[in-house]
């Protein structure tokens, strides 16, 4: 199942943005539904519904009544920027945590971000020929 | 009547039983939909409490209504509630067969095709008699009533208890596919309260006959976290917070701690590990008291959220 | 009784609420008492023909002893005499009157129902199968009669405690016999389902007291007795056993819990 201690509505929202990011669920297009969802996670109905609501109201989903949920104009961008907004608290601020306890200094982060990033970089190429 | 009734009320309920209050000053609402964890040890009044919801039982004090009806002894609120015990009894040579004939006389809600899927799902055998059924198959005519009866408040007591792996899957792949096709109010008694987790949108904690947390699930997972490490450090952590439950291995401490606060010192201190507590843990930081009824513990927290 | 009608006002839910309550729970009741078919109607059938069975056994062993034939009085004696097919009769339907309450209680809380439709219900199963099996008696009786006594002069349902061949007798005494089993054994078992089995016990007990009171008063006066003892006495006493395990029923079972 999911799991990372957040309550659950949250993850599934979690997971449904995700999508979103990484273009499983392009704008405009329909997300699994409600039921869908719940079975997939063996999660209530309620709390699926109870975390689509929370995409509908940061405007990442909107609903078209009797067809379901369809993901927003703009919602990628949304959804970037907000994680962007995150992504110090979620990431750097243990990445400096560990590396601190670690012993290593700001010189040494730095060179393994840049190295991180340059390993990553022909794969992400490769995947995109 | 609107709504926002709710599905099940429960007001100031106590209950003795053979010279123990096996419930004591229990009071909730379940709003109509809710699938609600009743969790709590062996002897903590979970059956008590279900089948006074059942009207299986009658309070000696307090009130209970489901859907704005007393359960006990009324015919409005006959069909309202679906209940088979854990040691649910059967008459002499009463066979799977009987059940499923007799389940739509008394629900006309009754899903025969639901109750022949259960059936086909757990493989209930048709020849031994009901009384005879090993802990598991009977734990799946159980969950056959409920879900075929469609009752509008049904309660599941251990419904997964004896059940081998799969079929405890089997079990919450009908239950969500149904919540989602007919919503209806659901009570769950269950030891298993990970496993059930993510069924649930509300849980009610009782220890001792008392009721010591009513809450939303997700206000609950964020309710207590873990500390662990050195005695000393854990000590100084956790000084002036909720401590819940303590756990002493060697020269390590292991403290559940109340949130929102509980953590915070701790989380600074590299020395000490700090987790979310599971739902499993909380119900056993909660309920951890040594004996049964007999002894309420009013020096644990028995303050009842809303 | 209070209101016992379900408002009708539409509530939440929509119609999953509803759907609940069966449209009669007293119907409802009584198909759940003869859902076991076969048990109920048959098996009484079984255990009564296994008792006239019985019968001519030992009729037979007796032929085997004495060298007299079919048609002696002898034989027709034994076979009038050993009355074993009614009393087995009876025997069951106390553990059927038992079951009907002790066990199919629980489950038909379990199914959803109010104790005094259960009460109702189980009662007037009780009258239905005692009529059941009257009629089947009686029937087999007819059997008997225009077969001349199974073709041997047995008249094994013609005894002196069955109407001694009067039909009318042997229904009154075979439909009273049985509603009297059916409500003593339901009436125990509804006192063990309210009070546990030391209630049930103390209510054996105390049963026990007062016939064996009644009977010392009974032998104290039995000459007078004698004298004026008419059969319809053992009818009314009969109307008053069941009415009494009617009574007893309904009330233990108004006040049982099953936790």
């Amino acid at each position: 199942m999911l799991d990372d201690g957040s309550p659950l509505f949250q993850q599934i929202a979690r997971q449904v943005s995700d999508g979103v990011l990484v273009g499983t669920f392009p704008e405009g297009t329909q997300v699994p539904s409600t039921t869908e969802l719940a079975a997939l996670h063996r999660i209530n109905p309620a709390t699926v519904g109870k975390g689509l609501a929370l995409l509908v109201a940061e405007g990442v989903l909107h609903k078209r009544r009797g067809l379901g949920m369809f993901v927003s104009e703009g919602a990628r961008a949304r959804l970037v920027e907000r994680r962007r907004g995150e992504l110090t608290a979620t990431y750097v601020r243990p990445l400096v945590a560990e590396a601190r306890s670690l012993g290593l200094g700001a010189d040494d982060v730095v060179a393994l971000v840049a190295q991180e990033l340059r390993d990553d970089a022909p794969t992400t190429s490769e995947g995109a020929r | 009547m609107t709504t926002t009734d709710p599905a099940v009320s429960v007001r100031g309920v106590g209950r003795r039983l053979g010279g123990v209050q096996a419930l004591q000053d229990v009071s909730f609402d379940l709003p109509a939909g809710a699938v609600c964890g009743l969790l709590g040890r062996n002897g903590a009044g979970k059956t008590t409490l279900m089948a006074v919801v059942a009207g299986h039982d009658r309070p000696d004090a307090g009130e209970v209504a489901v859907h704005g009806e007393r359960p006990f002894e009324n015919p409005a609120a006959a069909g309202l509630v679906s209940m088979v015990r854990d040691d649910q009894r059967y008459p002499d040579d009463f066979h799977l067969a009987h059940l499923l004939r007799v389940g739509p006389l008394f629900h006309a809600g009754w899903d025969a095709q639901l109750a022949e899927e259960v059936v086909d799902v757990f493989r209930i055998p048709a020849k031994p008699q009901l009384r005879k059924l090993s802990r598991g198959q009977s734990s799946a005519v159980g969950i056959l009533v409920g879900l075929a009866s469609r009752a509008p408040v049904t309660v599941l007591d251990e419904p997964t208890l004896g059940l081998d792996a799969p079929s405890r899957q089997a079990f919450a792949d009908l239950l969500v596919r149904d919540l989602a096709a007919r919503p209806r109010t659901v009570l769950v008694a269950t030891h298993l309260a990970d496993e059930l987790e993510g069924l649930l949108d509300r849980v009610l904690v009782l220890d001792g006959g008392r009721l010591v947390r009513d809450a939303a699930l997700e206000d609950l997972q964020g309710s207590a976290s873990v500390v662990l490490g050195p005695v000393e450090a854990v000590e100084r952590a956790t000084a002036d917070v909720g401590v819940l439950a303590s756990r002493r291995v060697g020269g390590f401490l292991e403290r559940v701690v109340e949130e929102p606060g509980g953590s915070a010192r701790a989380a600074e201190d590299p020395a000490l590990q700090v987790r979310r507590a599971g739902l499993q843990e909380l119900v056993a930081a909660l309920g951890a008291g040594p004996g049964p009824a007999a002894t309420p513990r009013p020096d644990r927290l028995t303050e009842v959220s809303r | 009784m209070s209101a016992v009608l379900p408002s009708s006002s539409p509530r939440a839910l929509g119609p999953a609420r509803r759907s609940g309550a069966s449209p009669s729970p007293v119907l409802a009741v009584l198909r759940l008492q003869a859902v076991k078919r076969f048990e109920t109607w048959a098996t009484p059938l079984v255990v009564l023909l296994l008792g006239l069975v019985f019968t001519v056994l030992l009729v037979l062993v007796v032929w085997r002893a004495t060298g007299e034939g079919p048609g002696s009085p002898t034989l027709a004696e034994v076979g009038r005499g050993t009355q074993v097919a009614v009393p087995w009769l009876v025997g069951y339907l106390v553990y059927n009157g038992v079951q009907s309450v002790g066990t199919t209680f629980p489950l038909a809380l379990a199914l959803g129902t109010a104790r005094r439709a259960f009460a109702v219900g189980t009662l007037l199963h009780h009258a239905r199968v005692a009529a059941w099996v009257a009629v089947a008696v009686l029937a087999v009786r007819g059997v008997e009669v225009v077969t001349g006594g199974w073709w041997a002069g047995l008249h094994l349902l013609g005894g002196a405690a069955l109407g001694g061949g009067d039909p009318v007798r042997l229904v009154v005494t075979v439909l009273l016999a049985s509603l009297v089993a059916m409500s003593v054994g339901g009436a125990f078992a509804a006192v063990w389902l309210r009070g546990g089995a030391r209630a049930a016990g103390a209510a054996g007990a105390a049963l026990g007291l007062l016939v064996g009171a009644a009977a010392l008063v009974l032998v104290a006066a039995a000459p007078d007795l004698a004298g004026a003892f008419r059969v319809w006495w053992l009818a009314v006493a009969a109307v008053v056993v069941t009415a009494a395990g009617a009574a007893v029923q309904v009330v233990a079972l108004r006040g049982a819990s099953v936790r």
